[in-house]
């Protein structure tokens, strides 16, 4: 018997105990819970897992830090912008500063406005740049922030990272089960780390940044 | 320890309404109608802070420290993310339902959190202003400039710091010009003392002690900027004399009367009778600034009054007139 962790919240399949009122009774092994089973915390895939004790197979092979040319500003799109203003606004706020929060908020919205619209948008897409995120780009940047240790840096990472990770999952399980995913379920973001979360019952706390859940927002429909 | 200034703020989400801060305030900035400490009369003592049982007040420092430096290597592996995100939530934006919506504002979380560690984390600092006035430079159609107008004054236009600095400054030299000009006439009167006692070397050191204060006090004067021109400074003559002669003195003479100080009275009395003599005569000179013809003064030197002739007398004092001196 043996017990599986999910890496991005933590949470502890343990095949001993298995989850008797979700319908699987003690003794259920990691490999006879279905192939779309998903951690009842945070929605991670079985994928997300890792055995308890096994050795890490994470770091493995560690990609060599590539260097892209920096962007300086006039290289930032519109809605990249967008993002610096409304973070400088979140700064703002946390210092209680009203005005200036208000100002920035302003800009934000602005360059949110002129941002040109994606061409045929489709969730495909959105999957592909998830899947290069996980693969590449946030390897790279892990590798860059360690090797200066950059807390802030590796802390931003790991959060994205996670988060990134829960999109990857909730992109595959909506290919799968489409709008019935959605049916008659909340659906939440966590304010500070951007976490997606499915589902009525809130956890007490993120499970990847770990913040109160009161800082979550309900999505509501479009 | 920290020495820079702070100033309480309040989380009202975690104000429980205990009101301790209100009890322990020494200035009575935390009680305002809209739960907002008053930064105006905050001295940034912390006691609110201390006594709150939510923890609901914090200090925040007025100037906040410069940013950690960032590295060439993170900050462009970071941009690389952060275009990755502003894409999908691009994408996101243009596709229907609950989930696109919230996988858009996850990215523009995520997209925040990495920009802010890319160099972006202070609205104060120097990358913020920078990205400011590019926005400003590159000015593109319809962009609102005076957003970013404002929000370059109020994040980093320290006109208002400045002007106190400046005022205290000023203070500090009108300060010093009082103390360098009390100190010229106090050694002038120790001088005479010392004439009086005989010690001469003492005298004259006096003497060139009280040039010297008159030099500091003159280039102060001038650093201050109050030396105006003659008119300017007639004016302000008038000023000084009318207000001594009526407010000041007779203020101070009813105080010594009811004390009993005869001295007091003699020199208060003296001193306001021959103030408002100078006021009539800087009046007059005003008037007449232009004039040519050259006008002689005649100081008395007991009381210091100053008539335009010589008299038989003086009209304040009553010493013979042969004492009074020409100018």
């Amino acid at each position: 018997m043996a017990k599986y962790v999910c890496s991005i919240c933590g949470f502890v399949y343990d095949e001993t105990e298995g989850i008797p009122e979700a319908g699987m009774a003690a003794g259920t092994k990691w490999d006879e819970l279905p192939d779309d089973w998903v951690c009842p915390l945070c929605g991670a895939e079985k994928a997300d897992f890792m055995k308890q004790g096994a050795p890490s197979t994470d770091h493995a092979e560690k990609p060599k830090t590539v260097h892209d040319a920096s962007l300086d500003m006039q290289q930032l799109s519109p809605l990249e912008v967008s993002a610096l203003c409304s973070n400088l606004a979140r700064a703002c706020e946390q210092q209680y500063k009203a005005e200036e929060a208000d100002l920035f908020k302003e800009l934000a919205g602005y360059f949110k406005s002129v941002s040109a619209p994606a061409k045929d948008p489709n969730f495909s897409q959105l999957l592909d740049l998830v899947e290069k995120d996980l693969e590449q780009d946030f390897p790279n940047a892990k590798a860059a922030a360690s090797e200066v240790k950059d807390r802030g840096a590796l802390r931003a990472l790991t959060w994205s990272e996670k988060v990134t990770r829960i999109l990857k999952s909730l992109l595959h399980r909506y290919q799968k089960e489409g709008d019935a995913l959605l049916e008659n379920t909340g659906v939440y973001v966590c304010t500070i780390c951007g976490f997606i979360y499915i589902g009525d019952e809130l956890p007490e706390v993120c499970p990847v940044c770990k913040v109160a859940t009161w800082k979550f927002e309900k999505v509501e429909g479009r | 320890m920290s020495v820079t200034k702070k100033y309480a703020v309040r989380n009202i989400r975690l104000c429980t309404k205990d009101c301790l801060c209100l009890y322990v305030c020494p200035t009575g900035a935390a009680d305002t109608e809209n739960s907002i400490i008053d930064v105006e009369k905050c001295i940034g003592c912390g006691d609110c802070a201390d006594a709150c049982p939510s923890g609901a007040i914090s200090l925040v420092p007025f100037e906040y420290p410069p940013q950690q430096p960032k590295t060439e290597s993170v900050v462009s592996t970071l941009n690389t993310l952060l275009r990755s995100k502003a894409k999908q939530e691009n994408i996101a934006a243009g596709l229907p339902g609950k989930l696109a919506k919230a996988i858009e504002k996850s990215n523009r979380i995520m997209a925040e959190d990495i920009i802010r560690e890319a160099g972006y984390m202070l609205p104060q600092s120097h990358n913020t202003r920078q990205f400011l006035q590019s926005l400003l430079e590159q000015n593109p159609e319809g962009f609102p400039r005076e957003t970013v107008e404002k929000l370059l004054t109020v994040l980093y236009d320290q006109k208002e710091d400045k002007q106190m600095k400046e005022n205290k400054i000023l203070d500090n030299l009108m300060e010093a010009f009082a103390g360098e000009s009390q100190a010229n006439r106090k050694y002038l009167a120790y001088a005479k003392q010392a004439e009086k006692e005989g010690k001469l070397n003492a005298a004259k050191l006096f003497r060139a002690a009280a040039d010297a204060e008159t030099l500091h006090a003159f280039k102060l004067l001038e650093v201050a900027g109050k030396i105006g021109s003659t008119a300017d400074n007639l004016k302000d003559g008038i000023t000084g004399e009318t207000y001594e002669y009526k407010e000041m003195y007779p203020a101070f003479v009813k105080e010594a009367e009811a004390a009993g100080n005869k001295a007091a009275v003699m020199a208060y009395t003296f001193a306001m009778k021959a103030e408002e003599v100078h006021a009539k005569l800087y009046q007059e000179a005003l008037e007449n600034i232009d004039q040519t013809e050259e006008v002689f003064y005649y100081l008395c030197p007991v009381c210091g009054n100053i008539e335009k002739f010589v008299p038989d007398k003086c009209s304040i004092c009553g010493i013979p007139g042969k004492k009074f001196i020409k100018y």
